[in-house]
């Protein structure tokens, strides 16, 4: 009887398996009892999602920031506010983030997803401390960008930020299965060897350029910084790929 | 009631041991509180041993012929086999130590069910290998259809650690149905309750080694099998339940343990893995020797020592 019942099971279509993920997902109508047994699951991947919707805030306010004041050569008196906004949005996701740690200590999740969930934010964690470090350098040492390096620089900040982007909706795509995490795999990869060629491009034009030694090394620094953005959300990428893969039989 | 100590403390060495095969992966994992999963394990060993325990009573009360004296001897020769086997680190199987030591009476009464026992070895030798193979199949189908399902990392935790729990409830079913044989069925044989009694009583001690103390061989022996992926344990557990199932409807009680080996070899199979040591092989090599023999010979030495009588020399 047990073979025939694994036998019927195994022939099951597409279309019923999806039924059964929509009781697994509780959207079906009483299988409260289900969340019931698996709250604390549930409350660790409403956390996750508030967590990156931090993380995006953190994002925004980084961007503005370097907008508003550093891209257009001057330093305004939003600089300052925006950088306080940013460093909240990123105590904010610090403070998510120890929750759900925290969650998962109390035996939410099978171990070895609680392993792979920690070092995932752990992983992601590093992007809004770059974004925090970026700013701060910029505001500690009293940065001004050069002009022959702010059209690259423009573009280094929006492939990495498109990095950081992705890597989001790849985040998401593990938890929802809603996309295809080889397709962002890839286009984060991508994105982070243009990202690559853009910062020694920079770096030579800062090197070439007739000013201040002193100066150039700090320009190389900042942009080092920026790059690491894009290298992070691909280390991340990679991860979540290696997740995704372990989880298959 | 006395007479039945010996049984009632071989079912709670059995609780004690065996609940780890089916519930530890759970419990050492912190899916599920001890407590929890020691009450369910209790009310399912007995719901097993009540409702599937008495084919197995039926075999080993085959075996021989018992009286009551013979009963006591060979369950306290069982237990004692059994003790002094795990004090010395060694392979053990309580299903084997039993009937070893039904065997040591039965050569007593010159009278041994050699069908029966013919039966009961090669369900012995089974274990291992039917569990291996019903786990390199239950991994392959329920592997392809788990694939197939595509579920997300919460969707698939919620599934594995469900499916843990109904694997390990169906396990405490199984384990009451086949081993509460080992417990008392000599008694029945014996003569000195029914097989419903002998189910009921077998049920409650096992369940009662597994609520006092089967958390730190649970502990042990799941974090064994929690070094393997989050699916084997899952498939161990369901292979080891199966076979153990297919053995209880045959009505021979088996070594769970051997099963969980016999499980993982399967699973290390399909993996093209080398899941179990040599080492280990030798074990179950050692214990399915040693252990029958070892009780036999117990059985026999208990009966010799309580028939010595002193007879003074004036009258020898």
């Amino acid at each position: 009887m047990t073979l025939n019942l694994i036998l019927i099971f195994a022939r099951i279509p597409r279309s019923k398996l999806r039924g059964m993920r929509a009781l697994l997902r509780f959207n079906l109508p009483g299988v409260g009892m289900l969340s019931y047994i698996f709250k604390k699951q549930s409350h660790v991947e409403r956390l996750i999602y508030d967590y990156l919707d931090t993380l995006q805030s953190t994002q925004k306010n980084f961007l503005n920031a370097l907008e508003a004041c550093l891209l257009n050569g001057v330093f305004c008196e939003n600089f300052e506010y925006l950088i306080i906004q940013t460093h909240k949005f990123e105590s904010r996701a610090d403070d998510i983030r120890e929750e759900v740690k925290s969650l998962m200590y109390e035996k939410a999740l099978i171990p070895e997803s609680r392993g792979d969930i920690m070092l995932l934010l752990d992983s992601i964690d590093i992007i809004p401390h770059l974004f925090e470090k970026v700013l701060y350098s910029i505001q500690t040492q009293k940065l001004t960008l050069p002009d022959f390096i702010i059209p690259d620089t423009k573009e280094l900040i929006k492939i990495s930020l498109e990095c950081c982007d992705l890597m989001i909706r790849e985040v998401i795509a593990l938890f929802k299965k809603n996309e295809r995490i080889r397709d962002l795999l890839t286009q984060i990869d991508s994105n982070e060897s243009h990202c690559d060629h853009i910062e020694r491009r920079i770096i030579i034009k800062i090197f070439d350029a007739a000013i201040d030694p002193f100066q150039k090394l700090q320009l190389k620094e900042l942009i080092g910084l920026i790059g690491e953005i894009s290298d992070q959300a691909d280390r991340v990428s990679k991860r979540i790929n290696i997740i995704n893969i372990k989880r298959r039989v | 009631m006395f007479s039945l100590l010996g049984g009632i403390f071989l079912g709670w060495s059995l609780g004690a041991n065996d609940a780890a095969n089916v519930f530890g992966t759970a419990v050492s994992s912190k899916m599920l509180k001890f407590h929890t999963a020691a009450v369910l394990a209790s009310v399912f060993v007995i719901i097993g041993a009540l409702v599937s325990g008495q084919a197995g009573i039926e075999t080993l009360k085959g075996l021989t012929v018992f009286n009551l004296e013979q009963a006591v001897i060979s369950s306290v020769a069982a237990a004692f086999t059994v003790t002094i086997m795990t004090a010395f680190g060694l392979p053990v199987s309580t299903s084997q130590a039993v009937v070893g030591a039904i065997v040591g009476i039965g050569f007593l009464n010159n009278q041994i069910n050699f069908t029966g026992l013919g039966k009961v070895v090669s369900c012995w030798v089974g274990t291992p290998i039917g569990a291996a193979i019903i786990a390199f199949f239950l991994y392959r189908w329920l592997g392809r259809l788990y694939n197939r399902a595509d579920l997300n990392l919460f969707e698939s935790d919620a599934l594995l650690r469900l499916s843990l729990i109904v694997a390990g409830i169906y396990g405490a079913y199984t384990l009451g149905a086949n081993n509460v044989a080992n417990v008392t069925a000599v008694f029945v044989g014996a003569g000195l309750i029914s097989v419903f009694s002998a189910a009921l009583i077998g049920g409650v001690s096992i369940a009662l080694g597994v609520m006092t103390y089967s958390r730190p061989v649970m502990e042990t022996v799941g974090k064994k099998l929690v070094r393997l992926d989050p699916f084997s344990a899952l498939i161990v557990v369901l292979s080891l339940s199966v076979s153990v199932h297919i053995f209880t409807l045959i009505g021979v009680p088996v070594s769970t343990s051997q099963g969980v080996i016999g499980a993982v070899l399967g699973i290390g199979i399909v993996k093209g893995a080398n899941t179990i040591s040599r080492r280990t092989l030798l074990n179950i090599l050692i214990g399915w020797l040693l252990t029958p023999v070892l009780a036999c010979l117990c059985a026999l030495t208990i009966f010799f020592l309580l028939h010595l009588y002193y007879i003074p020399p004036n009258y020898a």
